[in-house]
């Protein structure tokens, strides 16, 4: 069984806010294990601003951001498309998480935990689309009844 | 957001309550630099429910210039939610983290490098 819902935001602070409380709606209504929920949270929080900074920055206001939900075979999809210039949030430098406190960066640290959270990231530009595709398994609790024979 | 500021003994204690986000990280950020000059800090985060990468780069920043001026910054009361967030980013070797707000005070109340020299 499949199923989706989809939310248009602001490219904005606020519009940030809006996703994520979409996504919440979306979650509970559905039992996403809270461990699940909370991960994607955070993914959908780090790659939503980078889209607002990067993607719309020297545009200012007005940009829109399409976010799309699905589950389909135990597995949460969440698509999050944009029509700002091409912006690759995965090409950006990771972080070496064992240095010291003086060495760390800043920067970088919202992808790391982005790829450490999910199963898997994903990014393309199509027709003149960026679109970020965030995958995440939903585990035992939500995974399809074993049929009866064994 | 709403952040609880207050002194207890020489140590100042912030306190940041819900969500700490690319929304919300600037008012943390704001809430720590006013305190820039102190020498001891605790930033309790008992009542936070949720940290994203915004608001762990709010605390290096904090901690980076509190470590520059030979001041100490201490975390304390994560929860589990937050302490996978700054366990992924490996943030949980770079700060100090007490698991109370009680614990932390005591370590902050140690005499800074007062171990043998």
């Amino acid at each position: 069984m499949k199923e989706c819902r989809t939310a248009v935001v602001p490219a904005s602070a606020a519009g940030v806010g809006l996703a994520a409380e979409a996504f919440d709606a979306f979650a509970s209504a559905r039992r996403i294990p809270g461990e699940v929920v909370r991960s994607v949270q955070v993914a959908l929080d780090e790659i939503l601003s980078n889209t607002v900074r990067h993607g719309y920055g020297s545009q200012g206001e007005g940009g829109r951001i399409e976010i799309g939900f699905e589950i389909a075979d135990g597995i949460l999809e969440v698509t999050i498309q944009d029509d700002a210039p091409a912006f690759d949030p995965l090409a950006a430098p990771v972080p070496d998480t064992t240095s010291g406190l003086a060495d760390r960066p800043a920067g970088g640290l919202g992808i790391l935990l982005t790829r450490r959270l999910m199963d898997d990231v994903e990014y393309e530009r199509a027709s003149g689309r960026n679109r970020v595709i965030l995958r995440k398994r939903m585990g035992g609790a939500t995974a399809p009844p074993r049929p009866e024979t064994p | 957001m709403q952040i609880r500021d207050e002194k207890v003994g020489a140590v100042r204690v912030v306190a940041p309550v819900g969500r700490i986000d690319s929304n919300t990280s600037a008012d943390l950020e704001r809430g720590l630099r006013g305190h820039a000059g102190e020498e001891a800090i605790l930033v309790d985060l008992l009542e936070v429910e949720y940290i994203s990468s915004a608001g762990l780069s709010v605390l290096l920043k904090a901690a980076s210039a509190a470590r520059a001026r030979r001041g100490r910054l201490v975390l304390c009361s994560l929860r589990q939610s937050v302490r996978e967030v700054f366990a992924l980013a490996g943030f949980t070797a770079i700060f100090t983290i007490e698991a109370s707000r009680a614990e932390a005070l005591d370590r902050l109340a140690e005499k800074p490098g007062g171990g043998s020299r």
